[in-house]
């Protein structure tokens, strides 16, 4: 164990954890927007497997990495647009919509591979995004290695960090989101329209999501399968819980959770003697413990998962 | 005709109509893969009733489905949203075949010990969850989630390492015992009488919400604070809820084990834990909703699977099928909540 446990070994490892954390972060930067909003979607996962696979064919058909990324952003709207629907329209359990959405998801994506690839011996492929060397700080030993040598989406994920906060804290869509989030009532009294603010915050949600999902496919595993998203929504949104509702928090928890997926890889790559199998519960238990921790001290918005009407009170 | 049965008539005719619209939603992407929807549905149905063979498979697979959806029936109405049934279920199949395997006792021993350590296995397994919960508050879908995932990286690890069957290179344990198996019913249909079983259970959940641990669950789905006003121990139902919920997955596992595979492999689940939620929800989580939408599942899985050796239509209609199902059931829930709502402000007004 101690030969491996070298500089190259740490190096790739944490370079492992930034790529890894992006696929984790976008969803979940959406779902603070949602979450503050009053609304637990659980229907990431799905959303996320609509823009795996939607993002996917688009590149795949124009050629066009980014054109692919947009088509994967789309799909992830559109099909969160069922979400809202759902939860504030109709004013369902947004545990159960949830559940319903990533079964039909799950459906749906496989049909959609099979309908636009048809069955074959090899699955269809994509050549990714180039990493992109940042000049002058990609040259710092070990340092440039790990954060500045990644493709481009992984910047662009972490640049939305501060962006995501800044909408939050200093704007006034941000201020409604939190106003409709945790006093509904108090917000329309001030004529805030709270199904629009909602719905808007469930659409950009399903954006990240989308994004998400697309990123797996056109800039990490280069193919699609059924499980491509392998639970990655449901830690997106248990790393929201243990932020505590916060950007900066989440890209923390979102690259705990990289490490523990870099490290199952690492680890794996150098024939360590656990068996991979064992080694690929690392993230999920992981979410386990963050949930743990966290679902105690998290302070969540006070319209959580409640549902909105004039009628009632 | 009462109120009570004009309701379940309305329900029962909605639950149709959903089916219904996702049926021909269904057949409209058939007709987009170039097949004819007509077709399609007819090689389904003769792939589910064409011969008593196939009669039999409706019965062999509804067996685990009706059973999960019990146990997950169970939960939600308590408003705990159990979708670990899949893990659970993994987690007895493996309980059952370890004892199986490796626990030298005299048979008929070695059986009730099978039994009792399948159904101890998934219980416990929902019971972590529930225990996450109360201690913790820790989200149960996200945690019995997450519990899928480890139990079946847990399964594929055994059925690739130390329980891995020496004579093949395939991802399964060697064979229990063939003195364990269950007998079969009809010559060599795979009919067991784990059916008997099923019955059984069956008949006990009809009157399961009249007991009174049933009735408890029950309030506690109505919310914390009435069910602390009633006197009941709200953490202590919540662990029973998700142990009664568990030990189904539990049950149906150990039957599956013992009567189908006969070892484990990987992928024994085969969805089972979705198709669960779908037909508890379908079935509006009432027992007779819920037999009537797990037979409607077992004709659309059995005849789904010869549908796509017949035609030229691939599965994942089926599975499209039962996310259109699930979500236009999701809709319709809430068209019946809200109805009465509105008109009740109405009146006050």
């Amino acid at each position: 164990m101690g030969s491996i446990l070298n500089i190259t070994f740490f190096v790739s490892l944490f370079a492992g954890m930034i790529r890894l954390a992006t696929p984790i972060l976008l969803p979940a930067l959406g779902q603070i927007y949602t979450q503050r909003a009053g609304i637990l979607n659980l229907g990431v996962e799905g959303t996320m497997l609509m823009g795996a696979i939607c993002g996917f064919i688009g590149a795949c058909v124009t050629q066009n990495l980014w054109f692919g990324f947009l088509c994967g952003i789309l799909a992830g709207m559109i099909y969160s647009l069922i979400m809202a629907w759902l939860s504030i329209t109709m004013r369902a359990n947004q545990v159960i919509a949830g559940i319903g959405m990533n079964i039909l998801a799950s459906g749906l994506a496989s049909f959609i591979y099979r309908l636009v690839f048809g069955i074959r011996a090899l699955p269809a492929k994509i050549t990714s995004f180039q990493s992109l060397k940042i000049p002058v700080l990609g040259d710092i030993p070990y340092i440039g290695t790990i954060f500045f040598q990644h493709n481009i989406l992984v910047y662009l994920t972490f640049i939305l960090v501060p962006i995501t906060w800044f909408i939050l804290e200093r704007t006034t869509y941000g201020l409604k989101i939190k106003a409709v989030g945790e006093n509904p009532r108090a917000a329309d009294s001030k004529g805030i329209d709270v199904a629009r603010i909602r719905y808007s915050a469930v659409l950009v949600g399903g954006a990240y999501a989308g994004a998400g999902g697309a990123f797996m496919t056109i800039a990490y595993l280069n193919t699609f399968t059924e499980k491509v998203i392998g639970g990655f929504g449901y830690i997106a949104v248990s790393v929201v819980i243990f932020a505590s509702f916060q950007p900066v928090r989440a890209m923390f928890g979102a690259m705990l959770f990289g490490l523990a997926s870099a490290l199952q890889l690492r680890l794996q790559a150098h024939g360590v003697g656990i068996p991979s199998q064992l080694l690929l519960m690392l993230p999920y238990l992981m979410t386990i413990i963050a949930l743990v921790i966290a679902s105690g001290k998290a302070v969540f918005p006070s319209a959580y998962t409640i549902p909105y009407s004039r009628m009632e009170r | 005709m009462n109120e009570k049965t004009r309701k379940t008539a309305i329900n029962a005719f909605g639950t149709i109509c959903m089916i219904l619209i996702a049926l021909i939603l269904g057949g409209i992407l058939v007709y987009l893969t170039g097949n004819s929807p007509f077709e399609a549905y007819g090689a389904m149905l003769r792939g589910a009733f064409s011969s008593p063979q196939r009669i039999s498979e409706l019965f062999v697979k509804l067996i685990p489905i009706l059973l999960m959806a019990f146990g997950v029936s169970i939960a939600y109405k308590a408003q705990l949203w159990n979708i670990g049934a899949e893990g659970q279920f993994i987690m007895s199949s493996i309980a059952a075949t370890a004892v199986a395997l490796y626990i030298n006792i005299p048979i008929p021993v070695r059986f009730i010990l099978s039994f009792i350590a399948s159904l101890a296995a998934g219980a416990l397994y929902a019971g972590l969850a529930g225990y996450l919960r109360n201690r913790f508050g820790a989200n149960e879908v996200i945690t019995t989630m997450m519990l899928n995932s480890i139990a079946s990286y847990f399964l594929m690890y055994l059925v690739n390492g130390p329980m891995q069957d020496p004579t093949t290179d395939l991802s399964q344990s060697p064979l229990v015992p063939e003195s364990m198996f269950f007998a079969r019913l009809i010559g060599n249909y795979r009919l067991h009488i784990g059916i008997f079983i099923l019955l059984a259970v069956t008949i006990m959940m009809c009157f399961f919400w009249k007991s009174s641990v049933g009735y408890r669950i029950n309030l506690i789905g109505q919310g914390e604070m009435v069910a602390t006003y009633a006197g009941i121990n709200v953490k202590q139902t919540v662990m029973t809820t998700m142990m009664i919920s568990g030990a189904f997955a539990g049950l149906a596992g150990w039957i599956e084990t013992f009567g189908i595979q006969h070892r484990i492999l990987d992928g024994i689940a085969a969805d089972y834990g979705n198709i669960s939620t779908i037909i508890a929800l379908l079935g509006s989580l009432n027992v007779y909703g819920i037999i009537a939408s797990a037979c409607f599942f077992s004709v659309l899985l059995c005849g789904g699977a010869s549908m796509q050796r017949m035609t030229e239509v691939p599965y994942s209609v089926v599975n499209v099928i039962q996310g259109l199902i699930i979500i236009l059931v999701i809709a319709r829930n809430m068209f019946a909540d809200r109805l009465p709502q509105v008109s009740h402000k109405e009146k006050k007004g």
